[in-house]
């Protein structure tokens, strides 16, 4: 590599390393709010050393009643429902999209194509309907009537995804299993998905996030406080300070961002494997 | 039968009965409402044909939420598809840190609507926020943006661009590195420059991604919600009212009217369809190498 070549390189990295820094900068100022108290918040020129620290907005939020919603329930709630929307999408699209890769059967095409035309159709098309529905189940707030609808809307988005991985398993491990007496669940259980845990973590990432962040649903489909997830409680908590009262609510913004950083900072191959697939391989 | 011949519908079922009770019924009965006049609480609801498209024609509120939830889509599409690209094909040059640098412009996409809303209304406060600040230290007449008509729709477009960039970015990436380097090299020793070769091999081949990335957005953007309803809640007047605001205000918020607001999912449902459809129409095209 020639000298000029690597200088450019550096000079690049340099470049884009600042636009990076100052890309994070709005949720590093976010967390800097957060900790201090709040007669520093509102000081200006802005102070981004948050010195003296506190971590009273936090207690604040996550405990205190005296105001609307309370994030540590709703952080709670938040749980609940993501992790149960992950577990509904993970099991059916994982069962539906391994007869749609593997197995000739009549109408497969039809309902591979109906799935895969759905992923066009707006959500917000469905809103109405769906809180009829959910209402005449009497589902409204609470965790099903959030968590079926959530895993409803990233189905087909997972059969999708997950039949793509299917179709690249050798067909031979199942013809040996097959010969040895398995049958089509055993091979499934035994051969298929253990073979693909890489891309059903990826697919249990992605509904996670949708669940996790999803914010049109929640706010109509639950009108009980104690029952508000993450996205609807923040956005009341707000509604309910004086508009300086930036404390409480960036640490309320601090803590939703929280799992999904983890997770990030975790598997942030597999996020980004899950989003090259999903979109390219269509 | 042949034994066996079930087992195919034994695996969908679980999966089919999800997704047609949860997304086929309700689109389906959305339709059938857009022609009743059903409300939240009233049991008996009556068919009333095209009133509540009719009633559409007249409804001005609606008129302004249709041309400012195109007029954000088209706004956005130029900064949504070239600072993305722009960020990509950078990163692909052979720079040290990929993982960091790609990592800190997806960081904002796994956040929420809502955490995003609120980090730019704190960022843009007219008073103590940061930006405010900073601007008129450089000499920038501040104004309040989110309260003014003429940059209320900017200062939400911004906060779009910074919180999706990371995703389109990786899907960028990934399309850059399937182009084969063969054709880079081919072309530099034909005498090709960097800009040269940008024009003629990286846009052509990307085109795919382009089509991808464009209709995810246009499907996206129809459906703004979140942003407004944090950052605006759709003020100043109705400078930033979207459709599905004036959709879920009408449905849940101030009439209960699902009949009308089932009309409103319909109308914008078919205008998402006609612009996927001219999209790929103007996007596919023959790709000869």
């Amino acid at each position: 590599m020639s000298r000029a070549v690597r200088v450019w390189r550096v000079l690049l990295t340099g470049l884009l390393v600042i636009m990076a820094i100052a890309w994070l900068l709005p949720a590093v100022w976010v967390l800097v709010t957060s900790l201090k108290p709040t007669e520093n918040i509102v000081r200006v020129p802005p102070e981004w050393i948050p010195w003296p620290a506190t971590i009273g907005h936090y207690g604040e939020v996550l405990f205190s009643s005296s105001r609307t919603a309370r994030i540590g329930r709703a952080f709670f709630n938040s749980i609940v429902v993501s992790l149960g929307s992950v577990a509904v999408v993970v099991l059916t699209s994982a069962m539906a999209a391994y007869p749609l890769a593997r197995m000739r059967f009549r109408g497969r095409d039809l309902v591979f194509g109906l799935l895969v035309g759905s992923l066009m159709v707006p959500n917000a098309v469905i809103l109405v309907p769906q809180y009829v529905l959910v209402q005449r189940l009497g589902w409204l707030s609470t965790y099903q009537g959030l968590i079926v609808p959530e895993a409803a809307m990233t189905f087909a988005f997972g059969v999708f995804l997950l039949r793509q991985f299917f179709l690249t398993i050798p067909s031979e491990l199942e013809d040996a299993a097959r010969i040895d007496g398995a049958d089509p669940w055993q091979i499934f259980t035994r051969i298929v998905l253990p073979l693909s845990q890489p891309v059903l973590g990826a697919l249990a990432i992605f509904a996670f996030r949708s669940a996790w962040n999803d914010f049109l649903w929640p706010l109509i489909a639950v009108n009980k406080p104690d029952m508000f997830p993450l996205p609807v409680a923040l956005a009341l908590l707000r509604g309910a300070y004086a508009a300086e009262s930036y404390g409480p609510i960036m640490a309320g913004a601090v803590l939703s961002a929280l799992p999904l950083l983890i997770v990030f900072l975790v598997a942030n191959r597999r996020i980004v494997e899950g989003v090259r697939v999903s979109a390219l391989k269509g | 039968m042949r034994r066996g011949a079930f087992t195919p519908y034994l695996f969908l079922a679980p999966g089919l009965a999800l997704f047609a009770v949860f997304r086929v019924y309700p689109l389906l009965e959305g339709l059938w409402l857009s022609f009743t006049n059903a409300r939240l609480g009233r049991a008996q609801q009556a068919f009333v044909g095209a009133a509540n498209y009719a009633r559409l024609l007249d409804d001005t509120r609606f008129h302004v939420s249709l041309w400012n939830t195109a007029y954000y889509t088209v706004a956005s599409t130029v900064p949504i598809l070239a600072v993305p690209l722009l960020l990509a094909v950078l990163l692909n040059r052979g720079v040290a840190m990929r993982t960091f640098l790609r990592g800190a412009f997806f960081f904002p996409f796994t956040l929420s609507v809502v955490t995003v809303g609120l980090t730019w209304l704190w960022l843009l406060d007219p008073v103590i926020g940061p930006s405010t600040y900073y601007l008129r230290a450089a000499g920038v007449p501040v104004r309040s943006w989110l309260a003014d008509p003429a940059t209320a729709m900017w200062a939400i477009i911004l906060t779009t661009v910074w919180w999706v960039t990371g995703y389109y970015l990786v899907i960028y990436l990934a399309g850059l590195q399937d182009i084969p380097r063969e054709l880079y090299e081919a072309a530099a020793i034909d005498g090709a420059g960097g800009w040269r070769s940008f024009w003629s091999i990286t846009m052509p081949l990307l085109r795919p991604v382009f089509l991808f990335v464009l209709v995810t957005h246009v499907i996206g953007s129809f459906q703004i919600f979140g942003q407004v309803f944090v950052l605006t809640g759709g003020g100043p007047g109705d400078a930033t009212r979207t459709v599905v605001q004036h959709l879920y205000e009408t449905a849940f918020q101030n009439f209960f009217h699902f009949g009308s607001a089932s009309a409103m999912a319909w109308v914008l449902f078919v205008v998402i369809l006609v612009f996927s459809l001219l999209q790929f129409r103007l996007l596919r095209g023959h790709t000869q190498y």
